[in-house]
């Protein structure tokens, strides 16, 4: 931190150095950027430099200033539309558009940031030009720093294009999903009709309150807890299964191995979206799994023993509480153990075969060996994809989804106040105010809270990538 | 000697039965994909009668719910897009990340493993209020853009494998005068042929997989822009499921077959990718 710090302050120290200690050409270049390099003869770096500052110029003028200066407000002219007797026309008044004005607020914000770094690095780069002109060191051609693009510098050739895609399709929609949780922008907000406006903190102060009026914080409460029961319980169960399994299938006593190894991953070759919903109807109220179990008698046998309700006549597997929570956990080792089967198996064929011999000599049974050397080797290899996988269940949102939407239809009348259902994870029920009911504020607050909870898990899983070389501890 | 016979049959009985629990929602796939019943048949697990007429139709007589050949050849085309820019992406990250040396390289490796960990459905509504503003809802280019623009944080596979040519080939040709860009095009990538295998065919394979970003994109509700997944998924709507189940099950079994094709070559790959990033990081 402090080393950032120390940087940043260097930078500026060298910006101010720059400007004290430079010629005429140099100090000129604070006010049109390519003056520098006219002093030492770069005329092409002079015609570019000066370029990209018009159009920087230009863009604040005509498009930067104009939004920017409303971004306090997010817009005051409301749409209007009146009927023109003379024209025939509805004609259009210069409204304000609020969602508009916040998203180039925010891209104009990035710009300027962006412009200030070039202006710094260009005084510091114009000024050292200056000094290697003074001590007759050879300055390249402008045709050599292209050259030096495809060569020491082709780095920033290659980088610039995925950089770019990744600032304005990631980092661009967080900045504006943390921006939208503190705006009014709902149903009844929504641009170009009508405008809306900073709240400060007010969606986050609804999201725990529970009134008669509001059940988030009913709603929040329980969701956040499933979302928890569920990706532990995602996780390890696909876990631990997909090690046992695929002990079981690597065995030397099981024959064929390959075949039972692809005849598991047959079921995760077939997309997700196809045999989730259709396991969504194998499982229906009126589907054929209760055909069957009421043919054999499970039915029966089951509301007798209580857990399926009197006179319901059919086994609720995804439309009632508790029987969906648990369906849903089983279906997931359905889709996931085979996955983790194909890892685990990837990292058993690594465990140093030394290792385990020394352990039979020494009279280990296979149980022993297990829990001493093949656990905590899986776990040493595979424990930081385990807490990304722990973020990948957080918001798994194609099993819940799939398997519940149209299905699940909660009766629990504060939840569905605030359009939300108990086997909803965070994720689902931020797509579902979003797509259905238009309630992007709160979806965004939500978005903050996963984002935060994502940021808390990353950070330790990131600590342990880059803890070092940990390599040798296992050994 | 008893003992020695039954372990094993016990064994492979054991897992026996789990390949028929892991088996049984595919095979009722199939079998629902040729019945001549066309709703969902919940009386009988195997159709009473087999009949091809559920593909005929899906590729025959197209109407407004049912545009099986147009959704493929959208998808195809959004994948075919999303592949190139993908794995050129992709490439050129690992390519600067593992053979070249710069002041940046570590901190943006660092934000890269940051931001590559948070899911992409958390900023989904934020994406889609930024191509909405651009006009990019409801076309496949934006899904292209949606799909290929933060690709480049996948690139840890890929470097991974760049790490293990050999460093005196770079060396040697850079002192016969070779520049990056040449040693990049002309050194590196004819040695990776495995890992442009695994970027292409993963990078293929995500827009036919995907359905949360599709959804949310292509929302107009006119079906011939919709891609195989939000079509079939519509196919489930309450008034229709009667009349295409059975279509469903062969527009499943149809989209099934390329992908798992695909998938099974990638299968290995998958393994070391995961694996060997942990272990670098």
């Amino acid at each position: 931190m402090k080393s950032v710090v120390k940087k940043i302050g260097n930078i500026f120290r060298n910006f101010g150095e720059s400007v004290a200690k430079g010629n005429l050409w140099v100090k000129l270049s604070l006010i049109i950027m390519g003056a520098g390099y006219l002093g030492v003869g770069q005329v092409a770096k002079a015609v570019l430099m000066t370029v990209v500052e018009a159009v920087f110029v230009l863009y604040m003028l005509l498009v930067g200033v104009p939004y920017l200066s409303k971004f306090g407000t997010l817009g005051t002219v409301q749409y209007e539309s009146i009927f023109n007797f003379q024209t025939m026309k509805n004609e259009v008044n210069n409204y304000d558009h609020s969602f508009m004005i916040l998203l180039f607020g925010v891209i104009t914000i990035i710009l300027i940031v962006a412009f200030l770094c070039i202006y710094i690095a260009n005084m510091i780069y114009v000024y050292t030009l200056q000094k290697r002109k003074e001590q007759g060191i050879a300055i390249n051609s402008f045709k050599k720093d292209l050259r030096s693009l495809f060569n020491e510098r082709f780095h920033i050739t290659i980088l610039a294009l995925p950089v770019l895609g990744v600032v304005i399709f990631t980092i661009v929609p967080l900045i504006i999903m943390i921006a939208v949780a503190f705006t009014n922008y709902d149903q009844n907000h929504m641009p170009p009709a009508s405008l809306f406006t900073w709240t400060g903190v007010d969606n986050f102060k609804d999201l725990i309150t529970t009134s008669t009026t509001i059940t988030f914080g009913y709603s929040f409460g329980k969701v956040i807890v499933w979302t928890f029961v569920w990706a532990f319980f995602a996780t390890f169960t696909t876990y631990f299964g997909g090690i046992l399994m695929a002990k079981f299938i690597n065995n030397p006593k099981t024959k064929v191995q390959k075949l039972w190894r692809t005849l598991f991953v047959v079921t995760i070759a077939v997309p997700q979206f196809v045999s989730l919903l259709l396991v969504r109807y194998f499982f229906a109220n009126t589907g054929i799994v209760n055909t069957i179990c009421s043919q054999i008698g499970v039915t029966d046998f089951l509301t007798k023993i209580g857990l399926v309700r009197e006179g319901l006549g059919y086994i609720p597997f995804l439309s009632s509480p508790g029987w969906a929570h648990f369906m849903i956990i089983m279906i997931n080792i359905w889709v996931g153990v085979p996955y983790q089967m194909l890892i685990a198996t990837g990292v058993l064929m690594n465990i140093p075969n030394d290792l385990m011999e020394s352990a039979k000599i020494d009279g280990a049974s296979s149980f022993q060996i297990f829990k001493s050397i093949t656990m905590p080797y899986m776990l040493f290899v595979t424990g930081p994809s385990l807490i990304t996988q722990f973020i990948g269940n957080i918001n798994n949102f194609n099993v819940i989804y799939l398997l519940t939407q149209d299905v699940y239809k909660t009766t629990d009348q504060l939840l569905a106040n605030s359009s939300a259902k108990e086997v909803d994870l965070l994720v689902t029920w931020l797509f579902r105010l979003t797509s259905e009911q238009y309630n992007y504020k709160m979806a965004s607050v939500i978005g903050c809270v996963v984002f935060v909870i994502c940021a808390i898990f990353t950070l330790i899983a990131f600590r342990r990538m880059t803890a070092g070389d940990k390599e040798e501890s296992f050994q | 000697m008893m003992k020695k016979v039954v372990k094993p049959v016990i064994r492979h009985l054991v897992l026996a039965l789990l390949a028929v629990i892991w088996l049984i929602p595919i095979v009722w796939l199939l079998a629902t994909s040729f019945s001549s019943y066309q709703g969902i048949n919940i009386s009988h697990f195997f159709p009473e009668k087999f009949t091809f007429n559920n593909y005929l139709m899906l590729f025959g007589a197209a109407d407004t719910v049912a545009q099986f050949p147009r959704w493929f050849m959208n998808t195809f085309l959004i994948a075919i897009f999303t592949c190139i820019i993908s794995t050129c992406f992709v490439l050129m990250v690992a390519y600067a990340t593992s053979c070249m040396r710069f002041k940046a390289r570590k901190p943006l490796m660092n934000v890269g493993i940051i931001l590559g960990m948070f899911p992409g459905v958390l900023s989904m509504i934020a994406v889609y209020f930024v191509l909405k503003s651009i006009g990019l809802t409801n076309s496949h280019f934006g899904m292209v853009l949606v799909y290929s623009a933060g690709s480049g944080l996948g690139y840890l596979i890929a470097k991974g494998f760049f790490d293990t040519i050999p460093v005196s080939l770079r060396e040697a040709a850079k002192l016969e005068g070779a520049s990056e860009a040449t040693i990049f095009t002309k050194i590196v990538i004819p040695l990776s042929g495995p890992i442009i295998v695994y970027t292409v065919i993963s990078s293929f394979l995500s827009p036919w997989m995907d359905f949360v970003y599709a959804k949310l994109i292509l929302n107009s509700g006119i079906s011939t822009d919709w891609t195989v997944a939000i079509g079939l998924y519509n196919m489930l709507d309450r008034s229709l499921i009667n009349t295409y189940f059975s279509r469903f099950c062969a527009g499943g079994v149809l989209v099934s077959i390329p992908i798992s094709a695909l998938f099974v070559i990638m299968q290995k790959f998958y393994v070391e990718g995961v694996t060997g990033g942990s272990v670098k990081g």
